[in-house]
Order: structure tokens, then C-alpha cells, then sequence
């Protein structure tokens, strides 16, 4: 089994004034996933990803990146990074932008030119690539900080709400970007509120609350683990049978009945009731938990276990 | 090395960027343009490419005179006006901001997130913002250098010191306008502390310079009383001035490294002297180069740099240590 590309252990990080931005973050990111960290804000998101790309020196930090203790610059040469709410100078073309991050890399001009030629084209800047950035609109600049980052053909790459500002068309082409740089073995790491882009492209999620994990896992096991039946009938079910179904376990809703468990056989008492009191069944369906529920529900026990 | 040349490029990119850039170059042009249209004929001198001409009997075409009077209005009148003074000044409120810019969230991940060493991107950063200083003062002083081999028929590329001495003022005033920066992410107090040190610089130039002239030279042989009591105070303020940078000083150092007519030295006491006729007996101004030569080279330029190199250290350790 290959090494993770991050394996993190006690990350802290305490701020002037003794503000605990990061109570001791362990994380394992395995290779070529797309791994999103999710959080409400102030939960340390994007401070966890400073440290990792050296902007935010950590109070305390064990564990590799990409084998590499965190902190070691050359290591930065393998990863590319779009920071949250990126600000490119004014004066420079989006072209220059992307060729300015190159250089940064170490990657000389010459070598630079065509994968620069063919990022533009890849975010769809092409044709604005000789204008200045200030004329760009948010979702441009966006594309524009997605192709900086991967002008140094990153095996790590840190984005930081990269679909903010964008529509949904660019949305939709960063995802597919996204699931483009897994198929070619990359590693993703995806800081964003956007849960519901998140649950399509990612494998694994990291919920942060107050500088802590509170879930990490695959994404599948970890709604997985929440899985509902939901028993939709063809009319309003009445007090009687509502009062029965909840017996066994079971809450109602209108013509719904909601039955938590991934295991088929917890539904089927249920399907007995009903149809013993003569209700129609329209339709049984196994409905996972959402990113967003998911989210929602750590956050909020989270916020119940702090609670004096 | 690519990412040092990088930082270069678009520290070059950002100062072109810049309206202020333009309007100093445009004025150098300019004054550059007024000094080239001095020329000299056989009755005299002609300003404006010979639209006014003015009759001197010594200062001829040909004269040994005429290309002291040349050198002399660019290091007297030109130097310390216009390019240790106003293009300074333009120069400071030019970069000011590029370190505040630089540091701003989001624009500064780009940079730190990459294999460089912060130190490495620091100084880089701020060699490049010197970089506005050395175009404005290197094309104007190219433009000097083809005036005088025009205008007075010599090659002298003693003039072109002038462009390290300009550009090393400038960086002693950068350096606390970038420490500052660094310190409270302010363009306006970095700009406002620069001048604040710029004046404790030319007062204290005036306080030694004055005290030296009545200590040590034959401007106080009068009162040899008054001379002993000052030489105490003198050692006082040299002690003083040796901590602050000394702008006035380096670019008189100019003068020292200026060749004429094949003598190392600009003479204050010539050029006055071919400006007033007789109006000034000779002799009358050795002091005055006598004063203006009071402190070594070394001592000018080696202790404003242990200035400037102390500011810069502390800026670099700010900047290095820094949560971005």
C-alpha cells in the first residue's frame, strides 16, 4: 500500500493573543484522492492548508507531506497551491500570472511557455490571457489562480474555495478538472462551504469544528453509515398508524415513513404494518445521508459536547 | 535563480505599471532636454539650442571653463534638486506600497507557497524596488554623459557615478519606509517616517557640518577660544550623525568622484568663481570644499549602510517570521 501523501499528527497552532486556531489536527490523505476539509468558518480550514504550504508557521506540527516533514521547502516545488480569495496584481496579464507562478517554481521561461499555452486553454482563459487581470471578473480570476496552481505539475494540490465568485458552467469545469487531475494520479486537497460540489468530485472528508476533526473518512462509508429507508404511500398517513410506525422505530411525515439503517431487513416490519393497515406503497428507496446533513450534524454535536 | 530573475521581472512589470514612473521619467526627460540645450560658440553660451545667447568672455567654445560650468550645473543645480530631491521623493511615494501590497492576504500565499526562501523573496523584493531609482537616475545620467561629449567635447565617465550615489540615497530612505511597512502594513507611515528621518538627516548634517566649519576651518581662525569650546560639541554631533544615514553627504560624494579636466574633484570654489567673475576672492570658498570633504568615503557611505543594513535586517526577521 502506497504511503499517504499527508500523514498529519498533532498540528497545532496558537495565534498572538493566545487564540487555538488548531487544537492538534491528525489527518491521512491517501494518494490520488480528492480530499475535502469542510468547516464552518473559523474552524481552521484554511490555516491547516498555510501551514502545510509554509504562509503560517505551526506552533506544533508532526507527519509528512509527500514524505517530506511539513515545513520543507523543496517539497513545495511537488504542490500547487490556489489560496482563498486569491488577489493577482492588477498590472499583470492573466498570461503573466501563470508564468510568474512558474517562475516561482523554479521552472525556466522556456520550459513554462507551452504548459502555460495549455493551462490557459484548459481554464478557458485563452482569449483573455493578454489582458490585465483588473479587468477580470472574480470567476476569471479564479480560472486564472487554478491554472498558476497547476503550472508546476503538482502531485499535491491545495485549493482553497475554488469555486468562489464562479457559475455554475465554471463550476462544473472545475469539477471536471478535478476528477481530470485524479485519473492522472494527482492528490486534491479541496477546502469548501460549497458541500454540495464537494459531494460530487470528493473521496474522502475531514469536518472541522473549532480547530478539531470531528469526522474524517470516506465519504461513502461516513453517509453510509447514516443510511435511511424512505416509504413514500399513496395517502396521508393517520395518527393510528403514525403512533405505530414510531413503535418500531420509524418516523413519519405526511405520506413518508423514514427508517434509519443500511440494512434492508430493518424496513421490512415496516412494510408489514403498513400493508396490514391497507396502505398503498408507491415507492421504498434507500436514501443515503447528504454531505450537507452530515456536516450539519457533526458541527452541531460538536457544538453540544463543548456546551458546560 | 528563476525565481530571483522572476521577482526582478515583475518588480520591473509593477514600477512600469505605475502613472508616477512615467511622470518622473517625463520630468527627467524634460530637464534632461533643458540641459542638452545648453551650448557654447565662439562669443559665448546659448541656452534653448541657441535661441538666447548670452556673451561670456571666458566661458567659450572650446574654453577650459565651459566644461567645469557643464559638470557643475548637473552636480550643483541638477543633482541635488531634481534627482536627490524631487525624484526621490516621487520615488518613495512610488514604492511605498509595494511591500503592503505584496503582504496582502491572498497575494502573498502565491509567493511564500513556493520553494523560495522568504529571505530570499524579501530581498529580492526590495533590491527590485530600487530598481525605479536606478532607471530614472541611470537614463538621465546616460543622457548627461552624451551631453558633455556634445556639448564640451569630452568623454567623462566620472559622471555616471552620480547613478550608484542616487540610487544608495534612495535605498538608506526605502529601507525605513520597508521596515515600517513591514512593521504596521502602512504606505503612508512608511512614507512619513522616511521623511521624518530624511529631515533628522540634513539637520544633522547642518548642526556637524556648521560646527566643524567654526571648530576647524579658517572660517572661525578668529576666535581660537570659541574654536576649543566648539570641538567638544563637534565630536558630540559627529557621534550623533555617525548613527543616521547621510543623504546630503553621499551625494556630494558625487562631487569628490567627479573628474575634471583630468583632476579628480569637483571645486565648489571654480564653479562659483566662473559664475561670479570676480565677485568672490580666491580662496574664498576653500572652505566650503574643505567642509563638504570633512568626512571620509568611507565613513559617509559605511556607516549609512550599516543603517540601512541594520533596518533591513529587522524588516527581513519581521517579514521572515511572519504569520501570513
Amino acid at each position: 500500500m502506497e504511503p499517504p501523501v499527508l500523514d498529519l499528527r498533532h498540528v497545532r497552532k496558537i495565534y498572538k493573543g493566545r487564540v487555538e486556531a488548531l487544537r492538534g489536527i491528525a489527518l491521512e490523505v491517501p494518494k490520488g484522492s480528492v480530499f475535502g476539509l469542510l468547516g464552518p468558518n473559523g474552524a481552521g480550514k484554511s490555516t491547516l492548508v498555510k501551514i502545510l504550504t509554509t504562509v503560517i508557521r505551526p506552533t506544533k506540527c508532526e507527519g509528512t507531506m509527500l514524505g517530506h516533514p511539513v515545513g520543507h521547502k523543496p517539497t513545495l516545488r511537488r504542490i500547487g497551491y490556489l489560496p482563498e480569495n486569491a488577489r493577482f496584481p492588477g498590472y499583470l496579464s492573466g498570461r503573466q500570472v501563470v508564468e510568474y507562478s512558474a517562475g516561482l517554481a523554479g521552472i525556466p521561461s522556456r520550459r513554462a511557455r507551452p504548459r502555460v499555452d495549455e493551462l490557459l486553454e484548459l481554464v478557458g482563459m485563452k482569449d483573455w490571457a493578454q489582458r490585465k487581470v483588473r479587468t477580470y471578473s472574480k470567476g476569471m480570476k479564479q480560472r486564472v489562480g487554478l491554472a498558476q496552481a497547476l503550472v508546476n505539475d503538482p502531485e499535491l494540490l491545495f485549493l482553497d474555495e475554488p469555486t468562489d465568485g464562479v457559475d455554475p458552467e465554471g463550476r462544473r469545469e472545475i469539477r471536471i478538472i478535478i476528477d481530470e487531475m485524479r485519473s492522472e494520479g494527482r492528490t486534491i486537497f479541496v477546502n469548501t462551504h460549497l458541500l454540495s460540489e464537494l459531494e460530487q468530485v470528493a473521496d474522502r472528508v475531514a469536518i472541522l469544528s473549532k480547530g478539531e476533526v470531528v469526522r474524517a473518512g470516506d465519504l461513502m462509508e461516513l453517509t453510509k453509515a447514516r443510511q435511511e429507508f424512505e416509504i413514500v404511500v399513496a395517502s396521508e398517513i393517520g395518527e393510528e398508524l403514525a403512533a405505530a410506525l414510531r413503535e418500531k422505530g420509524a418516523t413519519t411525515e405526511a405520506r413518508t415513513v423514514l427508517s434509519r439503517g443500511a440494512n434492508p431487513e430493518v424496513v421490512q416490519p415496516l412494510i408489514d404494518l403498513l400493508r396490514a393497515r391497507g396502505a398503498i406503497i408507491q415507492s421504498i428507496q434507500p436514501k443515503r445521508m447528504s454531505l450537507e446533513e452530515l456536516f450539519l450534524e457533526a458541527v452541531e454535536e460538536a457544538r453540544a459536547e463543548n456546551r458546560p | 535563480m528563476t525565481a530571483i530573475v522572476t521577482l526582478l521581472i515583475d518588480s520591473y512589470r509593477l514600477l512600469k505599471a505605475r502613472v508616477l514612473f512615467w511622470i518622473t521619467l517625463g520630468i527627467s526627460g524634460l530637464v534632461g532636454l533643458v540641459y542638452l540645450s545648453i551650448g557654447f560658440n565662439d562669443s559665448g553660451m546659448t541656452l534653448f539650442f541657441g535661441l538666447i545667447p548670452l556673451e561670456h568672455s571666458e566661458l567659450r567654445r572650446g574654453s577650459e571653463l565651459a566644461e567645469l560650468f557643464y559638470i557643475g550645473i548637473f552636480t550643483k543645480f541638477i543633482v541635488p534638486l531634481w534627482i536627490t530631491w524631487i525624484a526621490i521623493i516621487l520615488g518613495l511615494i512610488s514604492t511605498a506600497s509595494i511591500f503592503p501590497d505584496f503582504m496582502t492576504e491572498g497575494s502573498i500565499e502565491l509567493s511564500l507557497s513556493k520553494p523560495v526562501h522568504r529571505l530570499k523573496v524579501f530581498l529580492t523584493k526590495y533590491v527590485g524596488s530600487l530598481l525605479f531609482m536606478f532607471i530614472q537616475v541611470g537614463l538621465f545620467t546616460v543622457l548627461v554623459f552624451l551631453a558633455l561629449r556634445w556639448r564640451v567635447g569630452t568623454w567623462n565617465p566620472s559622471v555616471l557615478w552620480m547613478v550608484p550615489l542616487s540610487v544608495l540615497v534612495f535605498s538608506y530612505l526605502y529601507a525605513v519606509v520597508v521596515l515600517v511597512n513591514v512593521m504596521t502594513r502602512s504606505t503612508l507611515a512608511g512614507i512619513l517616517f522616511a521623511l521624518l528621518i530624511w529631515f533628522m538627516s540634513f539637520v544633522m548634517n547642518f548642526v556637524e557640518g556648521n560646527l566643524y566649519t567654526y571648530a576647524f576651518t579658517d572660517a572661525g581662525k578668529d576666535d581660537p577660544e570659541m574654536q576649543e569650546m566648539l570641538k567638544p560639541w563637534y565630536r558630540g554631533s559627529r557621534l550623533a550623525y555617525t548613527v543616521i544615514p547621510k543623504t546630503k553627504q553621499t551625494t556630494e560624494f558625487g562631487d569628490r568622484m567627479i573628474k575634471v579636466k583630468g583632476k579628480q574633484g569637483f571645486s565648489t570654489e571654480d564653479f562659483t568663481g566662473i559664475i561670479f567673475g570676480g565677485m568672490i576672492q580666491e580662496g574664498g570658498l576653500e572652505g566650503v570644499d574643505q567642509v563638504m570633504r570633512r568626512n571620509s568615503g568611507f565613513y559617509v557611505i559605511g556607516s549609512s549602510l550599516l543603517f540601512e543594513g541594520a533596518l533591513v535586517a529587522i524588516a527581513a526577521g519581521i517579514f521572515c517570521r511572519r504569520d501570513f
